[in-house]
């Protein structure tokens, strides 16, 4: 009998494994609204104590609020954000309302996973937001596919009395150079101490960023069919050089601190070890936070290089999967999180700037005795839509091409040319 | 058991102050990582950042564990561990005590199979069977659930098991069952009050070894759980260190600590039984 | 992990079935297996031969993405994907090194455990504790030890005047030689307790003769330990390699690959295609080829074991 069963056992399960290979399962996306209560998840990545405070303010009061659309609030983390989602996806359990960034999100919205906000969204949140930040989270087909909410620009930071100490003069006016930036870092060096530390361990981001100042877009994307080119010429690689001159021909940026994550030289700047400190925005709160008693500190105006302070807006963003039951409703809840006060608080939270113009506003307001917002606020008139954020699979390139070869030459272990070829290459072997 | 040979005494392979130099040597090597995880789950935030911070603390604090329970969620992905390395142990246990015997005592064709299995098991890279085992559990409705891994535990442990409980039965002389078979006691009572009495310590080691390697998993639990509320202990310490947060190396090592607690006892327990066990279920057969 | 070993070959005992309970063994014994086969064979057997077909389709993440079998192109992509043979070179560094210095580490180790020599007992619980400890866990351990600005192996550099600003696991050319020492330092205690087994069952007698014989402690330890250690020290070394090539958390933790796909182990080359890039075909193409090549490394070595004892 047994002899029998064994090769019964295995007709069935090659009958299974050529029937299917068990990825065509999923069920077309429902899409409207629900009838009755509904309960949504939302996964929020905020990390720092004040936003996750705040977050959590958010969905409670709307729960109070709105007896039939109860939002569940569950705590993601922005590291393995992106494998967690392709999972979720791919195995149907995302979260209703989806908390990520603009140029992590296409890639999903791209394989379908996205429901189209446009039909759902107000006009108060449509107008709260500029059409450029808009169109980074736009699809070609005119799907909106998420909202954007916060942005982060790149900042300087700086200790005032290692400059006294110095006797160099503190950087105001509208905005920053890069070439008065290297000159100051370059007087700050000395006596083992450097004139700017910057935790670039994943330095893809912010040179994508940066680079739009002297008009690096790095990517061409075609009107029509949307096909993607990458472009490397000398305004994309303008950000790079200067870095890679200050960290090695100036040696007035520590390169060990270009290996390191932002929180990681966080403390050499607190302890005088680095006079100016770059990096995001959000970590003015962990510099209020944790800035030694006396520590004087203030936020240099925006980085500027030959098209002046351009950043690129890199929002974050809330979307709403694809499958989810009630897109409506938690289009409404997004709605709800998008108006001025909540968006306020938020940013206010991270020190991040609302995309929300309304929302700019309540927080001049609220932080018009903090003067180190103010710069931080005024990046925000010159943030634009960059094209890196539209191309597919940038994501992918950015582990595995940019991120290395970028690592590399701050590293000094490659040369410009060299750079420029990886980039290059490195993208054009993708697909 | 294993003809355990007493220590060579009259060995002089080295000279002993050299013994003693290699000796301190992986002493050093082995153990200061820990007592240095230790010592910094003693100190405080200020303390590590500063420029002369020694290696001892300054304190006994032990606020970095408050912290960390808090802040990294540990109770609840504790519970979660707990949940799946327990209901996994049983579970493997239950079943693979019976085929154990079955493989210790029968000689059929499928002792053979199961030790290719066995061994084969072992070679193919998790890969290959999470992506396959992932929509396997997602029809089922198992994903980002902790019984899904639960079910990717028990096929992983189940071999290992398998092979240290086979050992064990192995062990228990024949004679012993034939004797009470001719006493005339039915074959379920031969089983229960003389087999399973001898067999009883080999048990508790291969279920404590079976929850030890649950509680550790990493790999199927970053891939099935990705609810935050579901997350293993391993899971959330891997995010705490990852978040881009503050450097909270004081609570990140106390954290550390706490998981590593009743994996380590359990172990301590079960070590010399582990050791002697393994091998004499190698030697044996 | 686990680490088991056969010293020797199993020994048949008795015949079919225990004596007294009839003829028919392989009837209970089908019973008896049965718990155990099912969910085997569902949850493992199962997914397992799906997963090797897998890797000939072009199975991608979308939603309501189709799936066709590709045939061998999958393979014909890895074939000249620069970063797949980088990340196979690093594995196949990473594996042997990390099995061959484990091994040097832990037969030392193993020999002095075996002598009778005080603070044995610290060492030998020392040499145990890794292997309790989630591989996650260790990570962080190191990753602590190794920060560049507070981590005490910079500490203790500074301390005799090296450079004590290395950010190790940052950088390219340390990242690879850390995670190795860390991987060592995790593995030690299965590959020594089995080494001090072995050593155990060294027949005494068998010393004893050769110092009779006027034999040397170099000379002992060549031809007598050593000989009688080989199918311990074998069946370790193979387990060991297939482990540490198919290791992740680790590495994961301490670098995620990093820097530059410096680390990038062929494990998490795979589990990135897969479930970071959403490529399931190629990243199961890749798992294929793993087996391959780690049953090609062990008939090799194996065999190469067998032909020298023979000779």
């Amino acid at each position: 009998m047994k002899r029998q069963a064994l090769p019964g056992i295995a007709a069935v399960a090659v009958a299974a494994l050529v029937g299917g290979c068990a990825f065509n399962s999923e069920q077309a996306d429902s899409g409207g609204s629900a009838d009755g209560p509904v309960t949504l998840t939302f996964q929020s990545l905020a990390f720092q104590d004040s936003t996750v405070a705040a977050t959590k303010e958010i969905v409670d009061s709307w729960n109070a609020d709105h007896p039939d659309i109860t939002i569940e609030l569950t705590q993601g983390s922005w590291d393995g954000v992106h494998d967690q989602l392709v999972t979720q996806f791919q195995g149907g359990t995302a979260p209703d309302i989806i908390h990520n960034e603009s140029s992590d999100i296409m890639g999903f919205a791209e394989q379908g996973y996205l429901a189209d906000l446009g039909p759902y969204l107000s006009e108060d949140t449509k107008n709260a937001v500029s059409d450029e930040v808009w169109d980074t989270v736009t699809t070609r087909e005119d799907e909106i596919v998420a909202t954007p909410t916060l942005i982060q620009t790149y900042v300087v930071f700086a200790n005032t009395d290692a400059f006294a100490a110095a006797g160099v003069e503190v950087p105001s006016g509208d905005q920053l150079s890069w070439d008065d930036l290297r000159a100051a870092a370059k007087k700050l060096t000395r006596d083992g101490k450097f004139g700017v530390g910057w935790g670039l361990r994943q330095p893809t981001a912010a040179v994508m960023n940066t680079a739009l100042g002297f008009g690096g877009t790095f990517f061409d994307i075609a009107e029509g069919d949307g096909a993607d080119t990458i472009h490397v010429g000398d305004n994309e690689l303008a950000v790079p050089e200067r870095i890679h001159a200050m960290a090695h021909e100036d040696r007035s940026l520590d390169p060990v601190s270009l290996t390191q994550s932002g929180s990681d030289v966080l403390p050499g700047f607190l302890s005088g070890k680095y006079a100016m400190y770059i990096g995001g925005n959000y970590l003015a709160q962990q510099i209020t936070e944790s800035a030694p008693e006396g520590f004087e500190w203030t936020v240099l105006p925006p980085l500027a290089g030959t098209e002046g302070p351009v950043q690129a807006a890199n929002p974050q963003t809330m979307s709403v999967s694809a499958r989810s039951e009630a897109p409506e409703q938690a289009a409404e809840f997004i709605d709800y999180f998008m108006n001025p006060e909540n968006q306020a608080k938020l940013a206010q939270g991270d020190w991040l700037i609302p995309a929300s113009s309304p929302a700019r506003d309540v927080l001049a307001e609220q932080t018009k005795d903090t003067p180190v917002w103010q710069p931080i606020l005024n990046s925000a008139e010159e943030l634009t839509g960059a094209p890196f954020q539209k191309a597919s699979k940038y994501p992918q390139w950015k582990d595995q091409y940019a991120t290395p070869a970028l690592q590399q030459y701050f590293a000094d272990s490659i040369g410009l040319e060299d750079l420029r070829t990886k980039l290059t290459d490195g993208w054009n072997s993708i697909e | 058991m294993t003809p355990t040979v007493a220590p060579v005494k009259h060995a002089r392979w080295f000279s002993r102050p050299l013994q003693y130099l290699g000796l301190a040597a992986y002493v050093v090597f082995l153990g200061f990582p820990l007592l240095f995880l230790l010592s910094t789950s003693m100190k405080s935030a200020q303390e590590l950042r500063s420029p002369d911070n020694s290696f001892l603390p300054n304190r006994l604090g032990l606020d970095n564990f408050g912290a960390a329970i808090e802040k990294a969620n540990l109770v609840q992905a504790a519970g979660n561990s707990l949940y799946v390395a327990v209901l996994t142990t049983v579970i493997v246990t239950l079943v693979s005590l019976p085929a154990a015997y079955a493989m210790a005592r029968f000689r059929t064709k499928l002792r053979g199979a199961a030790t290719i299995w066995i061994l084969l098991s072992q070679v193919f890279p998790f890969i290959l069977i999470i992506i396959p085992l992932f929509l396997v559990l997602k029809q089922i409705g198992l994903v980002d659930n902790p019984h899904g891994l639960v079910v990717a535990y028990t096929v992983w442990s189940l071999p290992f098991a398998l092979w240290m409980l086979r050992g064990y039965v192995a062990a228990v002389p024949v004679d012993l069952e034939e004797a009470g078979a001719i006493d005339g006691a039915s074959r379920l009572r031969v089983l229960r009050s003389i087999v399973l009495p001898l067999l009883a310590p080999g048990l508790v080691a291969t279920s404590l070894f079976t929850f030890i390697s649950s509680w550790n998993e990493f790999f199927f639990a970053l891939v099935l759980i990705q609810d935050p509320d579901l997350q293993t202990l391993p899971l959330t310490l891997a995010r705490f260190v990852g978040a881009e947060g503050q450097v909270q190396m004081g609570q990140l090592a106390a954290a550390s600590l706490l998981a590593t607690i009743p994996s380590l006892a359990f172990f301590l327990v079960i070590q010399r039984r582990l050791t002697s066990g393994l091998m004499s279920g190698a030697v044996k057969g | 992990m686990t680490a088991t070993v056969t010293a020797r070959p199993v020994r048949p005992r008795r015949r079919r079935g225990v004596g007294g309970f009839g003829g028919n063994g392989g009837r209970d014994a089908w019973l008896l297996v049965l718990p155990a086969l099912i969910p085997v064979v569902l949850f493992s057997v199962y997914p397992l031969v799906q997963g090797i077909l897998l890797g000939f389709t072009d199975a991608e993440a979308g939603l309501n993405q189709p799936v066709n079998f590709n045939g061998l192109d999958n393979y014909a992509r890895l074939l000249d994907h620069e970063l797949f043979w980088k990340s196979f070179r690093i594995g196949l560094i990473w594996a042997f090194s990390v099995t061959i210095l484990q091994f040097l580490a832990s037969l030392g180790l193993a020999l002095l455990l075996n002598l009778d020599i005080r603070l044995r007992w610290l060492a030998r619980t020392l040499a145990l504790v890794p292997w309790a400890m989630p591989p996650v866990i260790i990570a962080i351990m190191w990753k602590l030890m190794l920060n560049p600005s507070y981590g005490p192996i910079n500490e203790l550099m500074r301390s005799v005047g090296l450079p004590g600003d290395i950010n190790w696991l940052g950088d390219f050319s340390t990242a690879l030689p850390a995670v190795i020492v860390v991987g060592i330092w995790a593995g030690m205690p299965q590959t020594t307790i089995t080494l001090l087994a072995g050593l155990q069952n060294v027949p005494g007698e068998l010393h004893e003769a050769a110092a009779i014989d006027g034999a040397g402690t170099w000379q002992r330890f060549w031809h007598v330990t050593l000989p009688a250690l080989r199918p311990v020290i074998m069946a370790i070394t193979s387990l060991d390699l297939i482990w540490n090539f198919n290791s992740f958390a680790l590495v994961y933790v301490l670098t995620a690959g990093g820097p530059g796909g410096q680390t990038m182990l062929p494990m998490l080359f795979a589990y990135n295609e897969a479930f970071r890039y959403g490529n399931f075909g190629y990243a199961a193409a890749l798992g294929n080829v793993m087996v391959v090549v780690i049953a090609a490394f062990l008939v090799l070595y194996l065999r190469g074991q067998a032909r020298s004892r023979d000779s």
